[in-house]
């Protein structure tokens, strides 16, 4: 089976963010970058599905020449070819990047797209659904177990909600994203990095693909959350009521 | 001339992050392990997946040929968690012989084994009277009928109580005889690798201290048959081979230290952020807490340095003299860069410096240990007087 993970390129979620001074965006000098953490989840299920039913991983990343890191860590972690949308660094909201994966998966013809459920950098939580959207594929997201059955060509995926686990059946092919436990992802290792030397490697450029990804959102200012106060210690229970008031807290 | 990881070495740092954080949920067993001198068998199983143990191996022999720089970076990497595995080292100084003087037969006996994890090695070089000195070793090797008989006593020897093999350093000419026959004094030493459990061979743990998790013993052998094959280079001229394997030896000793200063700066700058005793400004703002801490940073980096290079000038593969230099600058470098670290962070926190769940005072051993063993700081300083700069040899 032929399975299509995404690697989006995130700073590191254990670096300390800071923002430009003019708020144009995040200061990325001394900031590691990472695969996305949920890509990487999604990464590691496209693998297991392959050792277990044999086939392809292949992975998709899509930004600046940069990304050919993520791209060749997942490489080593056992992917066996990628594919790099050269942005040119243009920003492209969550609808252009479910665009492009729409392109890819077209020429490409998976039989599964297993993308994270989110990025760790802008939490949109979109792009699986509007990909699924664009393909006219069935959809199962925040997984947290996937079972396939290649026979009946179905996938069986559970999901954490509120409350319990939902289980959802979709027929292949499909999309999935993955949530934080459905698998814990292995590391590269040194093995898995020198057998990466290897590996194909395309670039694509963006302007090739031939979509339309003149962005509809705009992103106007990013700005760091308000710091924390300092809190306030209160002597009873009566106090405590008196202040929640005061602040409005409570609605009585 | 490039000073920047490349990406692949980059991969293998995060790599070794990575086999942190997932020995991060069993941190208080590793502790209660290293704490009762158990090995840590979890450390290895990691390392050995990650395939560090088979990065000096070359691809048909089950490695991958990667290099010892990338060993150095994982074990400094896994040292700035506070990370160790001694045995791991040690086991990468073995390989380190039969790769580079080994047989075609040892290479397929041993090399696959040795990567995958499956053996485990010591290393036997020190005897009760000769440490410093090891050309006056006395334990020793008589060929007979395609095999070894050994007989002798090895002490202070690190992980032979889990270990399966042991690098052993014997004589096969004595001292006497070389001397007698005007031969130069490298002569007459052979490295042999040695299954401990052969008959013949007792081991007893040594009261010591120094490597966390790791017992030293003492390895008695006593009439032990070892095949003949198990010799690694010639007869006699065992002292080449050891080289091969003494100076990742200390190229690896020294990555740890400097990973592990890494370890005990973090521990001290976070302390001294927080910590307030006069007023509200934090301990660190003092420049006696800061200026320190500062110091060790500057130390560790241009120790990182000679680490690295020496590291290199293996992969290279430069003439064994030419590495020695290097890899006993790293020694001599990061032993003094982490007795001084450990010491600045446990006095940054003060009574606290000696709770041993901050793990400082009990690195205090370990970082006290390296300006005596592998190699003594004052043997490399003679080394150096005498070999580098060619002075009279003071001894
Ligand atoms: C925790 C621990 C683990 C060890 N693990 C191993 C192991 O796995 N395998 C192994 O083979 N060995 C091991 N050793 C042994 C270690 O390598 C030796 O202890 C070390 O080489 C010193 O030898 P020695 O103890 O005989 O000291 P000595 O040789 O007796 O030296 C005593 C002191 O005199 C100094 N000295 C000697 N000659 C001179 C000179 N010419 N000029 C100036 N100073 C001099 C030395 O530097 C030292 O300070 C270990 C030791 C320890 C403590």
């Amino acid at each position: 089976m032929k399975i299509l993970v995404t690697a989006k390129r995130t700073p590191d979620p254990y670096s300390k963010i800071k923002l430009k001074p003019d708020g144009s965006g995040i200061d990325t000098s001394n900031i590691k970058f990472v695969i996305n953490s949920f890509d990487e989840i999604a990464i590691e299920e496209g693998l297991r599905k392959k050792e277990k039913f044999g086939g392809e991983v292949v992975v998709v990343s899509i930004g600046t020449q940069e990304c050919v890191e993520q791209i060749r860590t997942a490489l080593a972690m056992g992917a066996d070819r990628g594919i790099l949308v050269d942005t040119g660094g243009r920003y492209l909201d969550q609808l252009g990047v479910a665009k492009i994966l729409a392109r890819i998966v077209e020429d490409e013809k998976p039989d599964l797209v297993i993308l994270g459920k989110q990025a760790i950098d802008d939490d949109a939580n979109q792009v699986s659904q509007i990909l699924a959207e664009l393909l006219g594929w069935p959809q199962a997201t925040f997984a947290s177990k996937v079972d396939i059955d290649l026979n009946s060509k179905k996938a069986v995926v559970e999901r954490e909600v509120d409350g319990g686990i939902e289980v959802d059946e979709v027929s292949l092919p499909a999309v999935i994203s993955a949530d934080l436990r459905l698998n814990q992802p292995r590391y590269a290792s040194l093995p898995g990095i020198m057998k990466a030397r290897q590996k194909p490697l395309k670039t694509v450029k963006i302007e090739d693909l031939k979509v339309d990804v003149s962005p509809s959102v705009e992103v106007l200012k990013f700005e760091a959350p308000p710091q924390r106060q300092g809190g306030k210690k209160v002597k009873d229970v009566d106090e405590l009521i008196q202040a929640l008031k005061e602040s409005k807290v409570l609605p009585f | 001339m490039n000073f920047g990881d490349s990406q692949e070495l980059q991969m293998v740092r995060e790599t070794a992050e990575k086999i942190y954080k997932k020995l991060e949920g069993k941190r208080h067993e590793i502790f209660q392990k290293i704490k009762r001198n158990e090995f840590v068998q979890e450390i290895w199983d990691e390392i050995a997946e990650a395939g560090l143990l088979g990065a000096i191996i070359p691809p048909q022999y089950g490695g991958t040929g990667m290099g010892l720089l990338s060993t150095a970076i994982a074990v400094e990497e896994l040292a700035k968690y506070g990370i160790g595995n001694a045995l791991f080292v040690l086991t990468v100084v073995a390989e380190s012989c039969i790769v580079r003087n080994g047989s075609e037969e040892l290479k397929k006996k041993f090399l696959p084994d040795m990567a995958s994890g499956k053996v485990k090695c010591a290393l036997g070089v020190t005897e009760a009277d000769a440490g410093t000195n090891t050309f006056r070793i006395k334990t020793h090797a008589i060929g007979k009928n395609g095999r070894y008989i050994i007989n002798g006593e090895k002490t202070y020897i690190t992980g032979a109580d889990v270990a399966d093999y042991i690098l052993l350093i014997a004589r096969t000419t004595p001292y006497s005889e070389v001397a007698k026959k005007g031969l130069p004094k490298m002569f007459g030493l052979s490295v042999f690798m040695v299954d401990l459990k052969s008959k013949g061979i007792k081991i007893t743990k040594l009261g010591t201290r120094g490597i966390e998790g790791m017992n030293q013993c003492t390895v008695v052998f006593e009439d032990v048959e070892v095949p003949a094959e198990n010799l690694i280079g010639q007869e006699d001229q065992g002292v080449w081979v050891m080289f091969n394997g003494l100076n990742p030896e200390r190229i690896l000793a020294g990555a740890g230290a400097v990973g592990l200063s890494e370890f005990c700066l973090r521990k001290a700058v976070e302390y001294a952020k927080e910590r307030k005793v006069f007023g509200e400004k934090p301990i660190g703002a003092y420049q006696a807490i800061q200026h320190p801490l500062a110091d060790v940073k500057i130390r560790q980096e241009s120790t990182r340095l000679v680490v690295y290079k020496s590291a290199w000038a293996y992969d290279m593969e430069l003439p064994p003299q030419e590495i020695m230099f290097l890899a006993n600058c790293a020694k001599y470098l990061s032993a003094e860069l982490l007795l001084y670290a450990v010491d600045r962070a446990i006095q940054t926190l003060g009574g606290a410096g000696f709770m041993e769940d901050n793990f400082l005072i009990i690195l205090w051993d370990s970082a006290r240990l390296l300006k005596t063993a592998p190699v003594s700081n004052e043997m490399i300083l003679n080394l150096t007087a005498e070999h580098i700069l060619g002075l009279p040899r003071s001894y």
